[in-house]
């Protein structure tokens, strides 16, 4: 069962992932840097689908990879920003303590995922599992769905004074 | 049959089953894409009162796209000296592979699927956000201040006509309590949604011409009067690929209209039920595409003010008001 296709799968999405993350951090271009992480996104809702959460994989390319990008790309492309990021100057210290912070981070993580045991796996949750979102959403975590929807509601709102007082500002000036 | 396919053990065989099968849609696309563009031409003819392609293949132009197709993968590709080299040429791919990955969800026959994904309809809408970011980097990557410009203009317009196009569905998933295409098309057995939804139909319809980028919502790349937008600076096989993603994307939407609201591959009456599905799908389907062609012949450009007004002000009023009224009566319904 090593190589199930399943596994080549998961090989696959998880190396374009982790490609797209360190591109995202190599690439000089923003632009690039933007295309590279919609990589990222993409081969993550890969995994969801892997996990049988179709429902997470979707809102994931749907949120994420569709609209966020596309806002990215946006305001970098209206405000043409310097494209080219600098190249980190450092000396050989910064090395070294960046290579410890790597090491202890690694450490760290594989310590806390070495043994780790998510308690006997419910066989059921990947049936109808849209469904089910739904009613969990629906009945026992109402109220923070509704909380959730009022401060996106006064983001929104915010989002519009904010564009309001530009447009006055402008007025006055002419 | 697909269905067991992906349920089996993985394997050389199963995996070129699977293969040849994606192969052989993409023919069936890409004949369609073929007669599908001369119908276009040869229906705009009729409706202008003059004859379209009649030279090549015959007196009805049969061979006229093949030609220019040939004539496209025959032309010189140009990239723009100072073009965003790497953008450039991976933008008409990012366009053009979620048209076809669409295909996959939509049930041509209750047999003929490739994938039964419960969560099928929200899926294409997803997966046809992708091509936008096709066309607004193939805009940038030009480094050409028009083809920026109509990149923007095509990403607003379909990131904003994505809106109605999803809020108008709602209507149907309340009404079948699922979001699995199958799952809609049974529960059009009785009485297709076109006539328990007409809003919807309206909404969605208006939507999706605009997301196929036709007239008239095709201010994104009017070839005539607004030099193109964000392929002006493409040419030969990269400029046919953004073509054959809008293409692709007209059949899957007219696919899609057909599944969600003309019943699929349901017959009109059930006496008429020993004609195949097949063929129930392909009237269906043929019909919507006439319509839209029809559309192209008939009606104005608009502005693009009017365009964002028009989505903003009229369609998603329109469609959030359906969702009320449509829960409204399915709960008087349930009280009988």
């Amino acid at each position: 069962m090593i190589f199930s296709g399943e596994f080549i799968a998961f090989l696959a999405l998880a190396l374009v992932a982790i490609m797209g993350g360190v591109l995202l951090l190599n690439l000089t271009k923003v632009v690039h840097m933007v295309v590279a992480l919609l990589f990222t996104f993409v081969s993550i809702a890969g995994i969801f689908i892997l996990l049988s959460a179709e429902f997470v994989a979707v809102v994931q390319v749907l949120v994420y990879a569709g609209s966020i990008t596309i806002i990215m790309l946006f305001g970098i492309m209206l405000t043409k920003p310097d494209d080219e990021s600098e190249e980190q100057k450092g000396g050989k210290l910064r090395k070294i303590l960046t290579l410890l912070g790597i090491i202890g981070f690694a450490f760290a993580v594989y310590i806390g995922i070495a043994d780790l045991n998510f308690g006997s796996e419910q066989v059921a949750l990947h049936v109808d599992n849209t469904e089910q979102i739904g009613i969990a959403l629906y009945s026992k975590y109402i109220i923070p769905f509704e909380l959730t929807s009022v401060v996106l509601l006064v983001a929104l709102i915010g989002a519009i004074v904010i564009a309001k007082m530009d447009d006055e500002k402008e007025a006055e000036k002419e | 049959m697909m269905q067991d396919l992906l349920h089996s053990e993985p394997g050389l065989l199963n995996f070129g089953i699977v293969f040849a099968g994606a192969v052989l849609l993409l023919f069936v696309i890409l004949g369609f894409v073929t007669y599908g563009i001369l119908a276009e031409r040869k229906v705009l003819g009729f409706m202008q009162s003059r004859h379209g392609p009649n030279q090549v293949g015959g007196p009805w132009g049969l061979l006229q796209t093949v030609a220019d197709v040939l004539k496209l993968l025959l032309k010189e590709d140009t990239i723009p000296k100072l073009a965003d080299r790497p953008i450039y040429i991976i933008a008409p791919v990012i366009a053009f592979a979620p048209s076809f990955m669409v295909m996959a969800v939509v049930p041509l026959t209750d047999k003929l699927q490739f994938a039964d994904v419960g969560v099928g309809l929200l899926y294409y809408i997803a997966v046809t956000g992708l091509t936008t970011i096709g066309m607004l980097m193939g805009g940038w990557a030009s480094n050409n201040k028009f083809a920026l410009l109509g990149g923007m203009r095509a990403a607003a317009q379909m990131i904003s006509y994505e809106i109605p196009l999803v809020m108008s569905v709602v209507g149907i998933v309340l009404l079948t309590g699922s979001m699995n295409l199958n799952d809609i098309v049974a529960a059009q057995e009785n009485l297709w949604y076109i006539i328990m939804q007409p809003i919807a139909f309206i909404v969605f319809f208006i939507a999706a011409t605009a997301e196929l980028n036709r007239v008239p919502f095709d201010l994104a790349e009017a070839e005539n009067e607004l030099i193109a937008g964000f392929h002006v600076e493409y040419s030969g096989f990269r400029w046919a690929m953004f073509m054959l993603a809008e293409y692709v994307y007209m059949f899957a939407m007219a696919s899609l209209i057909t599944v969600l609201f003309l019943g699929g591959w349901l017959p009109l009456f059930s006496f008429l039920d020993f004609i195949p599905g097949a063929v129930w799908f392909a009237l269906k389907f043929s019909a919507v595409i006439w319509v839209l062609i029809w559309f192209r012949a008939t009606f104005p450009r608009m502005r693009p003010d009017q365009l964002m007004e028009m989505c903003w002000k009229v369609l998603l009023p329109i469609a959030i008001a359906n969702i009320f009224l449509t829960a409204i009566v399915k709960e008087i319904l349930n009280l009988f």
